[in-house]
């Protein structure tokens, strides 16, 4: 009778400390949002009104947008940004699957050196050889005014981390996968292609997400290496508002909610593999 | 079998070529040149870079204005948003680590300010900011408080800006809370056996369990708020002088390199920038010993 009345309460007292901590993480992600819906609403009002208070526009502006692409050519900007995002996520990603194969399945004769390396080049921060990188790209091999400084580095198997990832799923796929299907007589690339990518699938994803974002995100380089005008991208696009004084402030907000939209679908779909991914990532580091 | 092992050994050297590429072109080698172009003076118009020893070195240490303004914000600002970011992101986390409803959604929601694109970030936050048309002076005004500058008054541009990088640190929960999930649970069980209370799990169960993934997470966070940057490009881009809290160590290399165009000076900054950072990562590795716990054993 006591141990099922302790009990009791313990669960009674369990059900109360989940509905504080639900009440403030629903504080807590009404404030991540509030940014988020005060752009949104600010891109469908006039100037004077962004300045109030108005959670909601009195008229809602859907006019701004059509405006807004006059002076944002978001389509033209979005198909330069893709220019880069796809060759990088594709060979990117292909590129990782290949090195981290070779870390985590194959021998050679200073593995753990060379994988040592690539691990240390993770503290390595990019922006420190920016400057030899652009002199090696522009004065040596005259790649100016080309978006190839911006695809070619992605090709080395997306940096470090990306290699990592795929090395440490590929570890956990059991070894005696790749025995079976040796003894079955497939070789090196079907073993990889037929048995190894499909179980780590949820890593590819997330890479090819890393990628993406990285790219999406990247201001420096882009404005490092992208000099002429009609090779903008929406970052560099978006950039143009900041300068001039006097923002009109709807057409920068509603270009900005343009900007956003496709990230947040590439994550929506991606997203269900990608918290299994991260999952197997904190697991691992 | 020696044959199969040098096979092996060739396929992997061939897979492993673009990460080999990677390494030396796009890492190290340009690594060892940023140090070696900053004994070196180069400004656009020369055609050949002339050995100048030191100079660029004594001129930073002694004679340059910017240089100890950009390291002094530089760190400040890097140790104020990983501190914030951290208690803030493991808070979360703590919370979200339980059954509650709606709790991917919520994962979801904290995630999504991170995959919005810097740029659109920092311009949507221009504007809530703004003096005149942004939501927090227009709150201040209807309480009557005067208007802040919060990205052009000296004593705000740094809380300011570390706000928003707090506000896109929301993948550090997705890693968190994949750590918090690891945590044995027949550890909490034993120690309930025992008669702990949460608070006493908390300290000594799940603290150490998750010392691992706080150091992955201070570290990678630590280096990446180092190399701050964008604020500076959008904010600061037209009156850059005004302001010493924009001259972040990063933007001054951008700045020295590629609006003075003197890549020669802009290296040295590189470097000792690069030496900074790796001063700082060394002391977390070697403070870490002390306070990191590897379960030993299963798993």
């Amino acid at each position: 009778m006591v141990v099922r009345g302790g009990l009791q309460s313990k669960r009674r007292r369990e059900r109360v400390t989940t509905l504080i901590a639900f009440l403030f993480v629903t504080l807590f992600a009404l404030m991540v949002l509030f940014p988020l819906w005060w752009i949104f609403r600010s891109s469908l009002m006039t100037n004077p009104e962004i300045g109030t208070l108005n959670m909601l526009p009195s008229r809602w502006l859907v006019s701004n947008y059509p405006e807004a692409l006059k002076v944002f050519t978001y389509f033209k900007f979005l198909g330069n940004t893709m220019t880069i995002v796809v060759p990088c996520v594709v060979f990117g990603t292909i590129t990782a699957i290949f090195c981290g194969y070779s870390f985590a399945r194959l021998y050679f004769r200073g593995r753990s050196f060379v994988f040592g390396l690539c691990i240390a080049s993770l503290l390595l921060p990019p922006v420190v050889t920016l400057i030899p990188l652009y002199i090696g790209w522009i004065r040596i091999l005259g790649l100016g005014g080309t978006y190839w400084p911006l695809i070619l580095p992605y090709l080395t198997g997306g940096g470090a981390f990306n290699i990592f990832l795929i090395r440490q799923f590929i570890m956990s796929v059991p070894r005696e996968m790749d025995e079976a299907a040796k003894i079955d007589g497939a070789g090196r690339m079907r073993i990889l292609l037929q048995i190894l990518v499909p179980s780590i699938k949820p890593a590819i994803i997330v890479v090819a997400l890393f990628i993406f974002i990285g790219i999406w995100n990247d201001v420096l380089q882009q404005t490092v290496y992208i000099t002429k005008q009609e090779m903008n991208t929406i970052a560099l696009g978006l950039k143009r508002f900041t300068g001039s004084y006097g923002t009109d402030w709807r057409l920068a907000m509603a270009s900005t909610c343009m900007s956003i939209v496709p990230g947040i679908l590439v994550y929506l779909i991606c997203q269900k593999y990608f918290v299994e991914g991260i999952v197997v990532t904190g697991m691992k580091n | 079998m020696s044959r199969m092992a040098r096979q092996e050994a060739r396929a992997a050297k061939l897979f492993l070529i673009p990460a080999f590429c990677g390494l030396t072109f796009l890492t190290y080698l340009p690594l060892i040149a940023v140090f070696a172009l900053s004994f070196f003076k180069w400004t656009a118009i020369m055609p050949q870079p002339i050995f100048v020893g030191l100079n660029n070195y004594v001129k930073l240490f002694t004679r340059d204005m910017f240089f100890w303004t950009s390291i002094k914000v530089t760190v400040l600002y890097a140790l104020l948003t990983v501190g914030v970011s951290m208690i803030y992101t493991l808070s979360i986390a703590m919370l979200l680590n339980r059954k509650m409803p709606a709790r991917g959604f919520f994962r979801a929601v904290f995630y999504v300010p991170y995959i919005i694109p810097a740029m659109a970030m920092y311009m949507s936050w221009a504007l809530l900011y703004n003096p005149d048309f942004g939501v927090f002076n227009a709150l201040l005004a209807s309480q009557g408080i005067q208007k802040i500058g919060f990205l052009s008054d000296s004593r705000f541009i740094i809380p300011s800006i570390s706000l928003i990088a707090v506000w896109a640190s929301g993948n550090l929960i997705v890693i968190f809370l994949a750590g918090l999930g690891n945590v044995p649970r027949v550890y909490h069980e034993a120690a309930e056996i025992d008669g702990a209370n949460g608070w006493q799990r908390f300290v000594n169960i799940t603290m150490p369990c998750m010392t691992p993934i706080v150091f992955y997470n201070l570290l990678l966070s630590l280096i990446a708020n180092m190399q701050v940057v964008v604020p500076s490009l959008i904010y600061a881009g037209s009156n850059r002088t005004t302001y010493p809290e924009y001259t972040f160590m990063s933007f001054l290399m951008y700045r020295t390199g590629f609006i003075n165009n003197d890549l020669s000076y802009a290296s040295a900054i590189s470097f000792v920038f690069f030496l900074i950072i790796g001063f700082f990562t060394l002391i977390l590795f070697t403070t870490s010993k002390s306070w990191l716990f590897y379960e030993g054993g299963d798993r």
